[in-house]
C-alpha cells in the first residue's frame, strides 16, 4: 500500500470479508495512525486519575505521547508530551504531581495548562522569541462525560457529542453502579502486550463467538465457567452440556451497533437471584440506601456485557474495567486494563472486583492469556500470502433494527460488530488526513 | 543498616539450610510442572502474590499480577492441566535460580519465619525465551519437620511493565 488512494483502500473491505493487509501492511498502519488515531475522538484517561491541581498522568494517543493534567482552575488539559525547544519528552513518569512540568534537557518549564512559564538564561533568547507561541502542543479538542476524558488530535471533525452520544448510556450503566454515582480509576492497572495488530483486540472485546472455544480452559466438564464476580457461586454456561443448562446459554447474548464503529453486547446470563456474599450484600444495601430499592435492583440487573467505544477503548461489564488499546506497530500492541473503584461501595466489594480482575485480565490471568495467544497466532497465520481474505460474514443480512434502543441488533455470536468496525475504519481511511 | 541488624537478630542461632532447601524444592516443583504438589505446599489460608507496582503495600486496593488464595490457585491449576489451554500449547519450560537467601524474621514461638531470596527465572516457550528477575519473600509456618507457605510474594524488578502473556506462576 504505497499511496493510500481512496479507491484502493475501499478494495480492502468487502461486505463479509476484509483483506489480510489491514492487519499486516506497515504502510496501512502508518496511514491508520494519521487518519484514525490522528483525528478520531480517543479515550485519554479518567478525571479521577488527576483529582487535584498539579496532578498528571502520561499516556499515548496512537503513538503521540501526551500528558493529561489538572490545571489550577480545575480544568483538564491534554498536552503533547514534547518540549517545544529541542523535542525531548517532558514528563517521564506515568503519573505524579508537579506545579510545573520541567524539561530535563535545558530546563524549560511549562505551566500545567502547557503555557511556557520560564526559560533558563533568558537573555540568550533572540529578538523575535515569542514565549507565548512556545507552549506545549495541545489536543485541539477535549471532551468529558462523567469523568471519561476523550480528545481529538484534529481541530475539525464530528463533535464530541456526535461521536460519544450514542454510547453515553453504556457509560451511565457502569457509573450508576457506584452508590455515589462516581468512579475512581485509582487501583493501578494491568498492562499487557502482544505481537499482533491492534484491531485484533478491538474486534475481540465484542466477540462472543470465541468464548467456548477460545476460553475452553476456563470451563469445567459441565461447560460452566469459574465464578468471576463477587458473590457468584459459579460462572456462565458457555458450552452446551448434555443436559439443558439451568442458566441461559451464552448464545442468547445479543450485540448492538450504533454507528461510528461503536457497539456492545448484552448481558451474560448468570443466576442473579443467587448472587450473594457478605461484600456483595453490603454493597447492594449501600446502593439501595443511596438510590432506593427499586432503582438499585434496576442498576444491578445486568444489561451490558462489553461496550466498545471505537477505536481505542472498551468498558467491560462482567469483571468491571476500562480497557485502552494502544497500537505500537503493525504487529505490536499494548493494552491497559484499569480496575474500577465504585465510589461509595464498601471496600470489600471493591476488593472483590480487583481480586477477580487479577485472574480474568492481568497479564497472568486465566481469561486474557488465551485471547493473547489467539491474537499472536492470528498475526502469524495472516502472514500467509496464499489466502488473502479474512472472513467476517457471520450473520450477514440477519441484522435487524432495535427501535427501542435506536440501534441495530444481531446475535453476539455473529460478526455484525466487526463489520461495523470496518465500516467506521473505511470512513476514516478513505479520506486523506 | 536496619535490614542487616534485623537479619542478624532474626537469624541468630537458626540454621539457614532447611529454609533454603525448602524454597529450592518449591521452585523445582514449578520447573517440573508439578503444580498440584506446589499448591499443596501452601497453608489453607496461604496466598501467592506478585504485585504490579514496586513496593506495593496491599493486594486489596491495587491491581496485582497474581494474588491467589487457595481457591483461585486451584482454578489456575485446573486450567493449567486443561488439554485446551492455548497459551500453554506448547507448554512453558522454566528454570528457577535462587540465591542470596536470608532469614529476615523469625518467631520461634509461633513457628513462623520470613525468608528472603533473589530469584531469576528463565522461561522458554514457542521459540521465545524471556527472563524474569526479582526478590521474593516466603512467609513460612513450621509443619512437622518441614514448612508450609503462608505467603509467597515475588517482587519482579519490572513488575509495572507491560508483559506478554504469563501462564505459569513465577
Amino acid at each position: 500500500m504505497q499511496n493510500g488512494h481512496a479507491d484502493e483502500i475501499a478494495k480492502l473491505v468487502e461486505p463479509g470479508r476484509v483483506h489480510r493487509r489491514v492487519y499486516t501492511d506497515p504502510d496501512l498502519f502508518e496511514m491508520e495512525m494519521e487518519r484514525i488515531f490522528g483525528r478520531a475522538w480517543l479515550y485519554v484517561g479518567h478525571a479521577s486519575q488527576v483529582p487535584n491541581p498539579g496532578d498528571f498522568i502520561t499516556t499515548e494517543l496512537g503513538r503521540q505521547p501526551v500528558i493529561m493534567t489538572r490545571h489550577r482552575d480545575g480544568s483538564l488539559q491534554v498536552l503533547i508530551n514534547r518540549c517545544t525547544h529541542r523535542g525531548a519528552k517532558v514528563v517521564n513518569e506515568r503519573s505524579g504531581h508537579a506545579p510545573r512540568l520541567v524539561c530535563c534537557y535545558h530546563g524549560w518549564a511549562f505551566d500545567t495548562d502547557g503555557t511556557l512559564a520560564t526559560v533558563p538564561v533568558p537573555e540568550g533568547c533572540g529578538e523575535g522569541f515569542d514565549k507565548d507561541a512556545l507552549g506545549l502542543g495541545r489536543a485541539p479538542r477535549v471532551g468529558e462525560y462523567r469523568g471519561f476524558v476523550f480528545a481529538s488530535l484534529a481541530a475539525a471533525g464530528p463533535s464530541f457529542e456526535d461521536h460519544i452520544g450514542p454510547m453515553k448510556r453504556n457509560i451511565d450503566d457502569l457509573v450508576d453502579r457506584a452508590p455515589d454515582g462516581e468512579l475512581a480509576l485509582d487501583a493501578g492497572m494491568h498492562r499487557y502486550v502482544y505481537n499482533g495488530n491492534w484491531k485484533l483486540q478491538v474486534e475481540n472485546v465484542l466477540d462472543s463467538y470465541h468464548v467456548p472455544f477460545g476460553h475452553a480452559s476456563t470451563v469445567n466438564k459441565q461447560g460452566v465457567q469459574f465464578a468471576r464476580r463477587e458473590g457468584d457461586r459459579s460462572g456462565a454456561a458457555v458450552v452446551e452440556g448434555e443436559k439443558k443448562q439451568t442458566t441461559a446459554s451464552w448464545k442468547d447474548r445479543k450485540s448492538y451497533i450504533v454507528g461510528n464503529g461503536h457497539g456492545w453486547t448484552s448481558n451474560t446470563s448468570l443466576d442473579e437471584g443467587k448472587r450473594s456474599s457478605p461484600a456483595f450484600d453490603e454493597y447492594k444495601h449501600a446502593l439501595a440506601e443511596k438510590v432506593g430499592e427499586q432503582r438499585a435492583a434496576d442498576v444491578l440487573t445486568p444489561r451490558l456485557h462489553n461496550s466498545l467505544i471505537y477505536p481505542n477503548m472498551s468498558i467491560m461489564g462482567l469483571n468491571i474495567h476500562v480497557r485502552v488499546i494502544k497500537p505500537i506497530a503493525v504487529d505490536r500492541t499494548e493494552v491497559n486494563v484499569f480496575p474500577i473503584r465504585l465510589v461509595g461501595a464498601p471496600a470489600a466489594m471493591n476488593f472483590g472486583n480487583i481480586r477477580l480482575l487479577n485472574v480474568t485480565h492481568s497479564a497472568a490471568s486465566f481469561v486474557q492469556t488465551d485471547d493473547l495467544e489467539s491474537f499472536v497466532r492470528a498475526q502469524k497465520g495472516l502472514q500467509s500470502r496464499m489466502t488473502d481474505w479474512v472472513d467476517i460474514s457471520r450473520g450477514l443480512g440477519a441484522e435487524e433494527p432495535d427501535r427501542e434502543l435506536n440501534a441495530t441488533r444481531g446475535l453476539a455470536t455473529h460478526e455484525m460488530v466487526v463489520r461495523a468496525q470496518y465500516k467506521a475504519w473505511l470512513g476514516y481511511m478513505r479520506e486523506a488526513a | 543498616m536496619a535490614l542487616a541488624t534485623r537479619r542478624l537478630a532474626a537469624a541468630a542461632g537458626i540454621d539457614r539450610a532447611p529454609f533454603e532447601d525448602f524454597i529450592i524444592d518449591e521452585a523445582r516443583l514449578l520447573d517440573e510442572r508439578r503444580f498440584r504438589d506446589w499448591m499443596a505446599l501452601f497453608t489453607d489460608d496461604g496466598t501467592y502474590w506478585v504485585p504490579a507496582v514496586p513496593g506495593q503495600t496491599s493486594p486489596f486496593d491495587q491491581a496485582s499480577l497474581f494474588y491467589d488464595d487457595r481457591d483461585l490457585m486451584k482454578t489456575r491449576i485446573d486450567r493449567l492441566e486443561h488439554p485446551r489451554i492455548h497459551v500453554q500449547t506448547p507448554p512453558s519450560r522454566t528454570a528457577h535460580l535462587i540465591g542470596n537467601v536470608v532469614i529476615e524474621e523469625a518467631d520461634q514461638g509461633k513457628g513462623e519465619f520470613v525468608v528472603g531470596s533473589t530469584l531469576i527465572v528463565v522461561e522458554y516457550r514457542d521459540d521465545a525465551q524471556r527472563l524474569f528477575a526479582g526478590r521474593q519473600r516466603h512467609r513460612l509456618r513450621r509443619h512437622g519437620d518441614s514448612f508450609r507457605i503462608v505467603q509467597k510474594r515475588v517482587d519482579l524488578i519490572n513488575c509495572d511493565s507491560a508483559f506478554e502473556a504469563m501462564a505459569v506462576p513465577i
